[in-house]
């Protein structure tokens, strides 16, 4: 590289923008090279030093700040445009894009929040898998496929009839309630009625003791799917603590591995009381 | 007798006070970029612009000076620059950046002055600048450095408007080549090209200035 073409590049050089190997334009060598002929060529050198002497005048030349004719000038144009005409206007009509928005927002929000819903429906509806066709080809499978046809039917039934015990129970005083409940576990072979009206005592009744007492009537009927389903169930929708440890006493000592996932879910759950979290730690130890 | 009245004391002036309070307690709190600032001005906030000419008026009015060699004339265009930016607010653009917009308005206010006056920027004789060394003692270094900075605005005046242009924009680091390329109108290599040609001939001028006041102990 040639003494013309590093004098060329002699602004790059100066030019903390430029980068360590870009090549500069209109130039055929880069600024490393440059570099190095810069280091070894004492009349490129003093080329340079007369360049970045000029450039580090201009740049360090002192201006003295304006007088204060121009703040003040400035501020008194600012402020007479703030009260003209048109910047009164636009500034209303900028409040009113802003409370348009904020109308826009109150009404779309629900929209979008009933959109989503449904989007989320529909597209359930199109990723679940469609139930495997039953097998029925063994006899065990068709007693299996009764079995759940079976269940099925009284978990039905239980909604209903759960349904109309609410109904019934809750326009009576809470002490007739737990009346009917203590009644109802005093039997030795209670009918499915009366189960199912335990269950539901235990999933919707208002009074926490009556919650209690029917949780408790259940123990000898824990052998019952439909009854270890329906405290499971009654688990999920339960507040209060103390409700909820027996809950979850109640299918520990049922033994119920359905009910697993649900106490892994509360034992971690922040939202849940710790008391009940430890319940359902200890419950899941013995399973 | 009281000292003189300040112009910008409160009770004088209660509009500016006001905007430059608000000022202070908005970057106390939030320092909004430069490009934020002009997006709220061109959606009416224009208290926002204060907050600009605070930072920018500055560096803005040194730039007029070296370019027009007149301190009011600099002043006058700074005032009309921030005029023009209110005044044509609703052209800034979502992806602009504000000191390259704030440069290519400069340099227009700035043609548009030299336009209108009857002759060229006329060359500031440096005596005129700044007075001649006195006979102080110790005052020697101190007039040399005067007289450096006499020569290079003399060296500055002597230069192409053109070349004068660009050889400032191009000293703005905080501008990169491709935005003072859009100020100028240019490509970006020719920019580069305009500039790089403008810092030899500032340079050639300089030191002849230099060397003709060495030899003859005045500047032409």
């Amino acid at each position: 590289m040639n003494c013309q073409r590093v004098r060329q590049i002699f602004p790059e050089l100066l030019d903390s923008r430029t980068s360590a190997t870009q090549v500069p334009s209109g130039s055929t060598g880069t600024i490393e090279e440059a570099r190095a002929h810069l280091a070894s060529c004492p009349d490129c050198q003093r080329e340079f030093a007369r360049l970045s002497q000029t450039m580090q005048a201009l740049d360090t030349l002192p201006i003295a700040p304006p007088s204060g004719r121009l703040r003040r000038d400035f501020y008194a144009m600012l402020e007479e445009e703030k009260h003209s005409a048109e910047s009164v206007r636009a500034a209303a009509e900028r409040q009113y894009r802003v409370r348009r928005a904020a109308m826009w927002r109150w009404v779309l929000s629900p929209l979008a929040a009933c959109a989503l819903v449904a989007a989320g429906f529909f597209a359930g509806r199109k990723v679940t898998p469609m139930a495997p066709a039953p097998a029925t080809s063994s006899p065990d499978a068709v007693a299996l496929q009764q079995q759940i046809k079976q269940l099925q039917d009284q978990v039905s039934n239980m909604g209903t009839l759960v349904s109309y015990s609410l109904l019934q129970q809750q326009q009576r005083p809470a002490n007739d309630r737990l009346r009917g409940v203590m009644s109802s576990a005093t039997l030795e072979n209670p009918s499915d009625r009366a189960i199912n009206d335990l269950i539901s005592a235990v999933a919707f009744d208002s009074s926490p003791n009556v919650r209690l007492r029917a949780l408790e009537a259940l123990y000898p009927h824990a052998e019952q799917d439909v009854v270890r389903a329906g405290v499971l169930a009654s688990l999920g929708r339960e507040q209060n603590p103390l409700v909820q440890v027996s809950m979850i006493d109640f299918l520990a000592a049922a033994n119920d591995v359905e009910a697993r996932p649900a106490l892994e879910k509360i034992s971690v759950s922040v939202a849940s009381d710790e008391n009940v979290r430890n319940a359902a730690r200890r419950a899941l130890t013995q399973f | 007798m009281g000292p003189p009245a300040n112009p910008l004391a409160p009770g004088n002036l209660p509009m500016v006070n006001r905007a430059r309070a608000a000022t202070t307690v908005e970057s106390a709190t939030e320092q909004r970029p430069d490009h934020a600032l002009m997006l709220a001005v061109r959606g009416g906030e224009l208290d926002a612009l204060g907050e600009l000419f605070e930072r920018h008026h500055g560096r803005l009015f040194g730039f007029l000076v070296k370019l027009t060699g007149d301190r009011t004339a600099a002043e006058d265009i700074s005032q009309i620059v921030f005029q023009r930016m209110l005044k044509y607010r609703h052209t800034y653009r979502d992806d602009g950046s504000f000191t390259a917009w704030m440069y290519h308005l400069a340099r227009r206010c700035a043609a548009d002055h030299f336009r209108r006056a009857s002759a060229a920027p006329h060359a500031i004789d440096p005596s005129a600048l700044h007075d001649h060394a006195d006979d102080a003692p110790h005052a020697a270094h101190h007039a040399t450095t005067r007289d450096d900075h006499a020569l290079l605005h003399a060296a500055l005046a002597r230069l192409d408007h053109g070349d004068r242009e660009v050889l400032l924009l191009s000293r703005f680091q905080e501008l990169s080549f491709a935005e003072v390329a859009g100020i100028l109108e240019c490509s970006v290599g020719a920019a580069k090209v305009r500039a790089h040609r403008a810092m030899h001939a500032l340079r050639d001028i300089y030191f002849n200035l230099q060397s003709t006041r060495t030899g003859q102990g005045k500047i032409p």
